[in-house]
C-alpha cells in the first residue's frame, strides 16, 4: 500500500512527524515501510511511503485506514469519512433499482437486479446515475492514480479507483445503455470466457466463478475485474454504479484459480467491513455527480442480508503486561484502545471492549492484547534479558543424533558434504530406483523440469560429481544426508537417507574402499552385523556385476554399486546408500560390548567351507547363513572374531576359508571347540 | 703371552668391520677352543708356587680380551643401527590428506543447535511431505485464509498433501505428540512454488523454535533472539523488533538486523532501508495450542522462524542462492593458507 504524505496530513491535520518518522513508526506497529520516495505532486514536493500490509487488515489497504493508524499512535484526531462526502442534490425521481426476488418490478427506465446466488454475497449497493457528462480526468487525479500505477480511463472510472484507494472499497461502473435486461449476480454456469476492460480474454471454468451478467452477456467477474461489454466510454451518459462485498474465500479462490489478481481482488479477499461501505458508496456517487454532473435515479439499492455485530471482548488488564513482559498500566491500555476507536467499558479488573466496525480482524482477547502492545511499541520491551534456563525433557530423536555423528565420521574419512534439491528431473528416478517405489510427483510446480521427488540420493550426488569434474576438481568423495520419497501401497513414504559417492581415475579401484567406509560408519555407530549380498534389484545406472545389498541382520538397509560409465567422465564412480531411518530403528536392538578382558593368547583357526553354485541360493547367501549359524554356536565369551579369510572358485562351487579367532581358551580347548563347531571338517592352522 | 694376546687382538680388531667378522673373532678368543680358554687350561702346567700369580695374570688378560671385544661390538652395533634405520626410513607424503567438509548450511545449523541445546532445547525433525492439516490448519491457517497467499504451495495431491512451506509444521507435530513443557528447535528443508533464479529457489532452509511453558512473554522471546544474534554476529549487532502478522502467533513480531554492510545507512544489500529481515516470531496463537489439545489458559508459548539461506549466503559471501544446492559449491583444499 502506498500513501502520499500530504494526504496523511490532510486526514490528520495535527500530524507533526516527518515522513521518515511516520514510516518508521508504521513499521514498528505492523506495516513495514519498504520504500520512501521523494515525489512531486501538484507541483509540490511530497513523499510516497510504501507499506507492506500482510495482515487481515482490509481497512489498511486504504489511505484512510493508514491515517487512522497514524492518528492512533500519536493520539491525534483523524477526519471522518462522512466529512469527505460532498453535498449533492438528492434524487427526485421515483424509479429505483429493485431486487427481483422482492417481486417489485421497476417502472419506466429503472433497472431490475436479480441476485440468483445469495450465499456468497455480503452486501451489494447499486444505483443508477443518469444525465452525466463523461470526460477526461483532471491532471490531479491522473497524477494521483499514476502513483498507484493505475491508468486513467475516464473521469467516473478514475473516481471509482480514487474512492477505492481512499476508503478501501472497490466499485464498478457499468454503462446502463449496454445492459440488456436485468442485472444478475450468479455463479457462472453458461459463460466460457470473459473479455475484460483491457481486452484480455479469460477462460472460465464454469464452476464457482461469481459473475455479474445481464440476460445475454457476462459483464464482470464479481469482485475481480469488469468486462468489456458494459464498459463506460466518452459517450456514456447513464451508468450503474455498484459497490459490493463478497465471501472473501470465494474471491480468493476465483482470483487464484483464474490467475487474475487486481486491486479489487486484493481487497475483497480480505475481510472488508460491510457496515461502512454505504458511506464509501455515497462518497463515490457524490463525487461523480459533483464532477461529472448527472443525478441519482431513485434511492440506492441495498442488498444486505446479515448485518455484522461487532464482538464484545473481555480483556484482563494484567494480560498486556504479562504478554509483553513489561508494565503497561490499565490507564495506558484503555487510552490506546480508545485511540484505536474501540468502545471501552471498565469492569473490575477487566475491560469490556468492542472494536470499530472496520476492524474485522479483532475477535478475541489476544487480538486486543496485540493492539495494546504494538501501540506501546516493541521498542519499549527490553531485548537483553534472555529467560532463565528452564530444564525440560530432552526429546531429540535418535536419528538426529546419528546423522550428526555420521557427518563427523564422514568428514574424518575425507568426504565433503553437499546438499541438493529433493525435486529432480522426471527421468532421473528411473535410473536410480532400487526399492520398487512409485514416484511421487508435484502437481503444480512452476519449475516443470523438476517435478519428481527423489527416490535415492544418487541424482544429486552424480550432478555434483559432473560439476566438480567439469571444474577440474580431483579427489572427489562426497556425501549427502536427506530425505528420499516414494509411494508404497498407495501410501506416501519418506525416509532419511545417506548417499556416498566416490570417483576414481581409470587406474584406481574404489568399490572396496567405499565398502570399507560404509562399514566403518555402521560399525562405529554400533552395528557390527553387516553383510553384503548381490543385489536382487539393480538400478539401471549400476553395473549389475558390481552391485551389492547392504544387510544388517536379515534386513536390507542399503546398497553399494559401481556405476556404469558416465558419458564424458573418465574413470570409475561408486555409490553407496544407507537407510538411516532403518539404521536408527536397528540401533535400538544393538548393545555393543566391544570391551573385554583378555588373559590368554588369541587362538586363530581356519576351516574350509564349500558351497555349490545353485540357482535357488547363491554361495554368498549360503556362506552368510552359515556364518550366522556359527555365531550362534560359539559362546560370545569365546568368540573374538569370525570372518571370511579367502574365497576360491572351484568347478560348480565356491570354497570359502573361514577364519575363527577364539579368546580365553587354551590351544587344545580352542581346537576342541573348533572341531565341535565344524564337525569332521579339517582344521587348518 | 698376555701382552701378545691383547696386542694381537687389538691389531685384529682394527681390521674388523662387521658384526659377523667380530662374532668369528670372538669365537677364536672366547670360544671353548679359543685362546682365552687355552690359556686357562695351561694354568695347571705351571709350578704350584707360580700358579696363583699366573692365574691372576691370565684372568686379567681374559677380562681385557672380553672388554675389548664388547667395546668393539658396541661400536659396530651403533654404526650398524644407524645404517639399518637409514635403510628403513620412510619419507613424508607430499600429497596432503583429503579432508572432508560440512556444507555451510550444516555448519550454521550446528552453531545454532549448539546455542539452543546449551539453553536446554531439544532438536526435532519431521515430515517434509506434509498434510494440509499440519502445514496450515493446525497453525491457524484454514483453507480459505488469506495468509495462504503468503505461501505459494507445492502440492503433491491437492488439497491434502503438499511439501511443507515452513518448518512450523514441525511445531504442529511436536505440539501434537508431546506434552508441555516443550523447548525444541527444528532445522529443515522447506519448499515453495517459486521460479528458480539468483535470489529465489523452490527449496530452501528454515530454522524453527517452539517453547511452551506456563508463562512466556515477548521479553523472553526478544531476549532469546538477541542472545542468539550476539553469539552469531558479535556483541555489537543491532536488532529491531516490530509488530508483524503471522497467522500462527498473536502478537507477532518481525526481527530485523541492522545492515552489516552499510550500518543502517541504506545500500543495495538492504535495498536502501538499512535493515535486513532475519526472521519472524511471536506468542503462539491460542488456537494453535487448542488444536493440539493444549489448554491455552495453563500454557503459553513462543515460536520463531529463521530463513537460513540468506544468512549463510551473507556469511560465506555466496551471491547466488542456487550455489547452495546446485553444484557450484566448492571447498578449498587449504583453508588456512593465509595464516601460513
Amino acid at each position: 500500500m502506498k500513501i502520499l504524505y500530504s494526504q496523511l496530513k490532510e486526514l490528520v491535520p495535527q500530524l507533526k512527524a516527518s515522513p521518515q518518522i511516520v514510516g518508521e513508526t508504521l513499521t514498528l506497529t505492523g506495516f513495514m515501510m519498504d520504500s520512501l520516495e521523494k515525489v512531486q505532486y501538484q507541483g509540490k514536493t511530497d513523499y510516497l511511503i510504501g507499506l507492506e500490509v500482510r495482515q487481515n487488515r482490509a481497512d489498511c489497504l486504504s489511505i484512510l485506514g493508514i491515517a487512522r493508524e497514524v492518528a492512533a499512535y500519536w493520539g491525534l484526531e483523524c477526519r471522518d469519512l462522512h466529512d469527505l462526502v460532498p453535498k449533492i442534490k438528492q434524487p427526485t425521481g421515483s424509479a429505483e433499482i429493485k431486487d427481483k426476488s422482492s417481486q417489485e418490478k421497476i417502472a419506466g427506465k429503472g433497472l431490475t437486479i436479480e441476485i440468483r446466488d445469495k450465499e456468497p454475497i455480503r452486501r451489494i449497493l447499486a444505483v443508477e446515475i443518469t444525465n452525466l457528462k463523461n470526460k477526461q480526468s483532471p491532471s490531479w487525479l491522473k497524477e494521483f492514480l499514476s502513483f498507484y500505477e493505475i491508468n486513467s480511463i475516464n473521469f467516473p472510472v478514475d473516481l471509482s479507483n480514487y474512492v477505492m484507494l481512499l476508503t478501501g472499497y472497490p466499485s464498478h461502473l457499468l454503462d446502463k445503455s449496454k445492459i440488456q435486461g436485468e442485472l444478475i449476480w450468479s455463479l457462472n454456469k453458461n459463460f466460457k470466457e470473459i473479455t475484460t476492460l483491457d481486452n484480455s480474454k479469460i477462460k472460465l471454468e464454469q464452476k464457482e466463478e461469481l459473475i455479474i451478467q445481464d440476460q445475454t452477456n457476462i459483464l464482470a467477474l464479481a469482485g475481480i475485474v469488469g468486462g468489456k461489454v458494459a464498459a463506460t466510454d466518452q459517450k456514456t451518459t447513464s451508468i450503474v454504479a455498484e459497490m459490493a462485498i463478497y465471501d472473501r474465500a470465494l474471491i480468493r479462490k476465483n482470483s487464484n484459480g483464474l490467475k487474475v489478481v487486481t486491486e479489487a481482488s486484493n481487497r475483497l479477499e480480505k475481510d472488508l467491513d460491510t457496515t461502512s461501505s454505504s458511506i464509501a458508496f455515497e462518497l463515490l456517487t457524490s463525487l461523480i455527480i459533483k464532477h461529472c454532473g448527472g443525478e441519482l435515479v431513485g434511492k440506492v439499492f441495498d442488498f444486505y442480508p446479515q448485518k455484522r455485530k461487532m464482538p464484545v471482548i473481555n480483556l484482563n488488564l494484567q494480560d498486556p503486561s504479562s504478554y509483553a513482559g513489561i508494565e503497561i498500566s490499565p490507564e495506558k491500555t484503555g487510552q490506546i484502545l480508545e485511540d484505536l476507536r474501540f468502545k471501552v467499558k471498565k469492569n473490575g479488573n477487566n475491560l469490556q471492549v468492542s472494536p470499530p466496525s472496520d476492524r474485522m480482524d479483532i475477535n478475541m482477547e489476544e487480538d486486543v492484547i496485540e493492539e495494546v502492545v504494538r501501540i506501546v511499541g516493541y521498542d519499549k520491551i527490553p531485548v537483553d534479558q534472555p529467560p532463565k534456563l528452564t530444564v525440560v525433557k530432552n526429546i531429540t530423536p535418535q536419528v538426529i543424533k546419528l546423522t550428526d555423528s555420521l557427518k563427523d565420521m564422514l568428514i574424518a574419512l575425507g568426504f565433503d558434504e553437499i546438499l541438493s534439491s529433493p525435486l529432480i528431473k522426471k527421468e532421473a528416478n528411473a535410473d536410480v530406483n532400487y526399492q520398487n517405489w512409485k514416484v511421487i510427483a508435484t502437481q503444480n510446480s512452476v519449475n516443470e523440469e523438476y517435478p519428481d521427488l527423489r527416490q535415492s540420493m544418487a541424482p544429486g550426488l552424480i550432478h555434483q560429481l559432473e560439476e566438480y569434474v567439469k571444474k577440474g576438481i580431483d579427489q572427489i568423495n562426497i556425501f549427502e544426508i536427506g530425505k528420499i520419497f516414494g509411494q508404497i501401497n498407495n501410501h506416501y513414504h519418506e525416509q532419511e537417507s545417506l548417499g556416498l559417492l566416490t570417483h576414481k581415475s581409470a587406474k584406481e579401484k574404489g568399490l572396496s574402499q567405499l565398502q570399507q567406509a560404509t562399514e566403518k560408519l555402521l560399525r562405529t555407530s554400533g552395528i557390527n552385523d553387516v553383510r553384503w549380498l548381490k543385489s536382487k534389484t539393480v538400478p539401471t545406472i549400476a553395473n549389475p556385476y558390481s552391485c551389492w545389498d547392504l544387510i544388517v541382520g536379515e534386513k536390507i538397509v542399503g546398497i553399494l554399486y559401481k556405476l556404469k560409465s558416465i558419458e564424458k567422465l573418465a574413470g570409475s564412480t561408486y555409490f553407496a546408500e544407507i537407510n538411516l531411518s532403518d539404521m536408527t530403528a536397528l540401533l535400538k536392538h544393538y548393545q555393543p560390548e566391544p570391551t573385554t578382558e583378555l588373559t590368554k593368547k588369541i587362538v586363530t583357526l581356519d576351516v574350509n567351507l564349500e558351497f555349490p553354485i545353485g540357482k535357488k541360493q547363491t554361495p554368498e547367501e549360503l556362506i552368510n547363513k552359515k556364518l550366522q549359524e556359527i555365531r550362534q554356536k560359539i559362546s560370545k565369551d569365546n568368540l573374538w572374531s569370525l570372518k571370511i579369510h579367502d574365497i576360491f572358485p572351484l568347478k560348480n562351487k565356491i570354497r570359502y576359508t573361514v577364519r575363527v579367532s577364539y579368546k580365553e581358551l587354551s590351544d587344545p580347548q580352542a581346537k576342541k571347540l573348533h572341531s565341535e563347531v565344524f564337525g569332521g571338517l579339517a582344521i587348518i592352522k | 703371552m698376555k701382552i701378545d694376546l691383547v696386542k694381537k687382538l687389538k691389531a685384529e680388531l682394527e681390521t674388523i668391520e662387521s658384526l659377523t667378522q667380530l662374532s668369528s673373532l670372538e669365537s677364536s678368543y672366547l670360544g671353548s677352543k679359543g685362546s682365552v680358554n687355552q690359556m686357562l687350561k695351561e694354568i695347571g702346567k705351571f709350578p704350584p708356587e707360580q700358579r696363583k700369580t699366573q692365574a691372576i695374570a691370565i684372568q686379567k688378560t681374559a677380562k681385557e680380551v672380553k672388554d675389548l671385544l664388547a667395546t668393539k661390538k658396541k661400536t659396530l652395533l651403533a654404526s650398524h643401527s644407524a645404517d639399518e634405520l637409514k635403510n628403513q626410513a620412510e619419507t613424508l607424503d607430499l600429497q596432503p590428506p583429503k579432508i572432508g567438509h560440512l556444507h555451510p548450511i550444516t555448519q550454521t545449523i550446528r552453531e545454532l543447535n549448539k546455542f539452543f541445546t546449551e539453553m536446554g532445547y531439544s532438536i526435532m525433525e519431521d515430515l517434509e511431505l506434509e498434510t494440509d492439516e499440519f502445514c496450515f490448519q493446525r497453525l491457524n491457517v484454514p483453507p480459505d485464509h488469506p495468509a495462504r497467499a503468503l505461501q505459494d504451495t507445492l502440492y503433491i495431491k491437492e488439497p491434502n498433501y503438499l511439501l511443507r512451506t515452513h518448518t512450523s509444521s514441525i511445531e504442529a507435530r511436536v505440539l501434537d505428540k508431546y506434552e508441555p513443557p516443550i523447548k525444541v528447535v527444528s532445522p529443515g528443508k522447506v519448499y515453495r512454488n517459486e521460479k528458480v533464479n539468483k535470489s529465489n529457489h523452490f527449496v530452501f532452509h528454515h530454522y524453527q523454535g517452539t517453547v511452551v511453558l506456563p508463562e512466556v512473554s515477548l521479553k523472553d522471546l526478544f531476549g532469546t533472539f538477541t542472545a542468539l544474534f550476539k553469539r552469531m554476529y558479535g556483541p555489537d549487532v543491532v536488532l529491531r523488533y516490530r509488530n508483524k502478522y503471522y497467522p500462527e502467533v498473536e502478537p507477532g513480531a518481525g526481527v530485523d538486523m541492522q545492515c552489516f554492510n552499510c550500518h543502517g545507512k541504506g545500500c543495495r544489500l538492504c535495498k536502501g532501508v538499512g535493515w535486513i529481515e532475519m526472521g519472524g516470531a511471536g506468542i503462539i496463537h491460542p488456537d494453535v495450542l487448542e488444536k493440539a489439545g493444549i489448554d491455552h489458559k495453563k500454557w503459553r508459548g513462543f515460536a520463531f522462524g529463521l530463513g537460513l539461506d540468506r544468512w549463510v549466503m551473507a556469511k560465506y559471501k555466496i551471491n547466488d542462492i542456487r550455489t547452495l544446492l546446485g553444484g557450484n559449491l566448492g571447498y578449498k583444499p587449504f583453508e588456512n593458507e593465509n595464516t601460513l
